[in-house]
């Protein structure tokens, strides 16, 4: 009787979830665009701000010397050369972007191989100016190097002089896909214990709260289905609809990182299957977790609405350790991060990524996510058996 | 075929039923009356095994509840006022069917029994459409039907009519009567005097978790001396209010 109920409230629970389009939409169609969509205006806004800074720099040039400085700016393409009366005002009020005071004696110092002194103004507050002023440090950088290759002519010495060592960079990974995999590492895991939060919560509420709300749950009782069995049907439904999400939030996440345009530029990184394969063991472990947590806080909830208000307070509480280790460095970790709930799962996904399969990090994790969802099952056993929760009116 | 004994139940200070006894028997439908909060709800989930007694207990087709809570629910049918409580995504007969086969009833078992309710309440034209757009008298069938689908010997019904329009409610009247055509033991809990007159055949007044009363509506009318029940159910009541 047992198995057999399990699967009828799995089943029916499952047949319930999809004629609903609401939760489909929710939890399928949204995850699968969210990030696409959101990733591709963030990279083709910040593309289309980048390009409009870097072809239309409005710098001020104060040169009371008519210096070949500020002639040789007036010949670099990007640089709009505009005047100000009043330089710090301007640059506050972003009329100009930077603005670059060229004492009289500028000339005859470079003449005299004197140090040549330059005033440079810009906002530190403004991305913008900080950009101008990047650039044109860049350009009076490039200009210094005419100046030394000029004095080193005069001295007949070459200008090999000043590179005694070259160096050549090689990097273990292709350019374009370390880039990629440094950024999935940091992103991924992150994501995947949102996933698995989020990705249960809907119907979650739905099977607990929801049913109470409803009027259903009562009646769900009087049968001769023992409540256990009840549990164990809703908890495998929800676990199912709880990894469909994420799924389908993760296609959402490698279209984004694929498409051209976006934030990524299309950087594809391969990924192992046995790589793959771990990390989906992991996010089905940690669903299973937060789907029991999500179902007991649930089934004491009187109202969706109150659910609802409990469950965020979870998903608050379980970022501080997610976003605590989201920075750290996949191949440097220390075996007491593996000890810390939540921050042991995104440290080994970190290290999955990065192709380290360290058996015993491994291992620690495993064991207490084991740990964490029979504590959670058990918890959820708890309240669906207490009379005070079902009957909580 | 309901036995109960010395039933009691403590919500923490709360003493919601105090050590209550009485039976009924086979055929028989008594009426649990009293106001708001005297008892009655909570003696009905006791008898069903939703909640555990704190005190005494009860027998239901020879089943104990505290012993064989499981084979206690297979011999009870219940159906509760307020709330319907159907899935409104599935059709009325997946709603039947799940309750079915949540009792244990094979494929063949199920199939003759939702038949035979669908032709006994006349739902064949919408019983396979969802029941989210149903009307309450349609979902009220589809509730009855539910209730009683893996053919129990014992009916509870938990003011069944409460909030229900006239004819909505007429259709519960007439599957109580149903019921007790079919020799099933029914507890009726109502606060409708004029209801319980109607359809049962014994009163078992209880308030503040006590028996105040157990006799035949004649019997009480003959023993407080008058032809109006809610004059006896009141004076009752406020006896034992201490008024």
């Amino acid at each position: 009787m047992g198995t057999k109920v399990v699967k009828l409230v799995f089943l029916k629970e499952l047949k319930d979830i999809f004629r609903d389009r609401k939760t489909i939409f929710m939890s399928l169609v949204i995850p699968l665009l969210i990030f696409p969509l959101l990733f591709y205006f963030m990279g083709s806004g910040m593309d289309q701000s980048v390009k409009k800074i870097e072809e239309n720099l409005k710098v001020a040039v104060v040169d009371s010397g008519n210096s070949s400085l500020s002639q040789y700016l007036a010949g670099v393409e990007k640089l709009k050369l505009v005047e100000s009366s009043d330089i710090e005002a301007d640059i506050k009020n972003g009329t100009i972007l930077a603005a670059l005071e060229i004492p009289e004696t500028f000339d005859a110092d470079i003449q005299a191989e004197r140090p040549a002194n330059l005033v440079l103004f810009y906002d530190n507050a403004s991305q913008a100016s900080q950009m101008a002023y990047s650039a044109l440090t860049n350009i009076i950088e490039a200009y210094s190097k005419t100046v030394v290759a000029q004095r080193l002519l005069a001295r007949d010495i070459s200008d090999d002089l000043l590179t005694p060592v070259v160096i050549d960079a090689r990097t273990t990974e292709d350019e374009e896909e370390g880039m990629g995999k440094l950024m999935l590492s940091m992103l991924l895991p992150l994501m995947l214990v949102i996933f698995s939060i989020s990705g249960p919560m809907g119907v979650a509420v739905d099977l607990g709260a929801g049913e109470k709300e409803r009027g259903t749950l009562e009646p769900l009782l009087t049968t001769q289905a023992g409540r256990l069995s009840l549990l164990w049907g809703k908890f495998f439904a929800i676990t199912v609809m709880g990894l469909l999400s994420t799924v389908s939030s993760l296609l959402g996440l490698m279209i984004s990182m694929r498409q051209s345009g976006g934030l990524f530029q299309g950087s594809a990184v391969t990924i192992e299957p046995i790589t793959i394969l771990l990390i989906g063991l992991v996010t089905l472990l940690l669903t299973m977790f937060f789907g029991a947590v999500e179902l007991s806080i649930s089934i004491y909830a009187r109202s969706f609405k109150e659910a609802q208000t409990y469950i965020s307070p979870l998903m608050l509480v379980s970022f501080i350790p997610t976003y605590a280790t989201y920075l750290l460095d996949a191949k440097n970790i220390d075996t007491y991060y593996f000890h810390i709930p939540l921050a042991n799962i995104t440290c080994l996904l970190k290290e999955f990524l990065a192709g380290i399969y360290n058996v015993s990090h491994i291992a620690i994790t495993f064991a207490w996510i084991i740990i964490y969802i029979v504590a959670a099952v058990l918890f959820a056993r708890h309240m669906f058996s207490k009379e005070e929760v079902i009957f909580r009116t | 075929m309901i036995e109960i004994m010395e039933l009691s139940k403590r919500f923490k200070k709360v003493l919601a039923v105090d050590a209550i006894s009485f039976h009924v028997a086979k055929g028989e439908i008594v009426g649990l009356v009293g106001e708001n909060g005297a008892g009655k709800t909570t003696t009905l989930r006791m008898l069903a095994t939703m909640l555990k007694p704190t005190g005494g207990t009860a027998a239901i087709g020879g089943y104990d509840i505290l012993r064989q809570p499981g084979k206690v629910r297979g011999e009870i049918g219940i159906l509760f006022g307020g709330e319907v409580g159907l899935y409104d995504r599935l059709t009325g007969r997946e709603n039947i069917e799940y309750f079915a086969a949540l009792n244990g009833m094979t494929r063949a078992e199920t199939d003759a029994s939702v038949d035979k309710l669908i032709r006994l309440l006349d739902m064949e034209e919408y019983i396979d459409r969802r029941v989210g757009k149903f009307s309450r008298g349609m979902k009220q069938k589809v509730a009855i039907a539910r209730s009683i689908v893996h053919q129990p010997t014992v009916m509870l019904f938990d003011e069944p009519t409460a909030g229900l329009d006239v004819s909505a409610a007429r259709i519960v009247q007439d599957f109580i009567l149903h019921c007790k055509q079919e020799e099933k033991a029914i507890i009726f809990s109502s606060h409708s005097m004029a209801e319980v007159e109607k359809l049962c055949d014994r009163l078992v007044i209880i308030n503040k978790g006590r028996i105040v009363e157990d006799g035949t509506v004649s019997e009480l009318k003959a023993k407080y001396r008058n032809d109006n029940l809610e004059d006896v159910f009141v004076q009752l009541a406020g006896e034992s209010n201490g008024n």
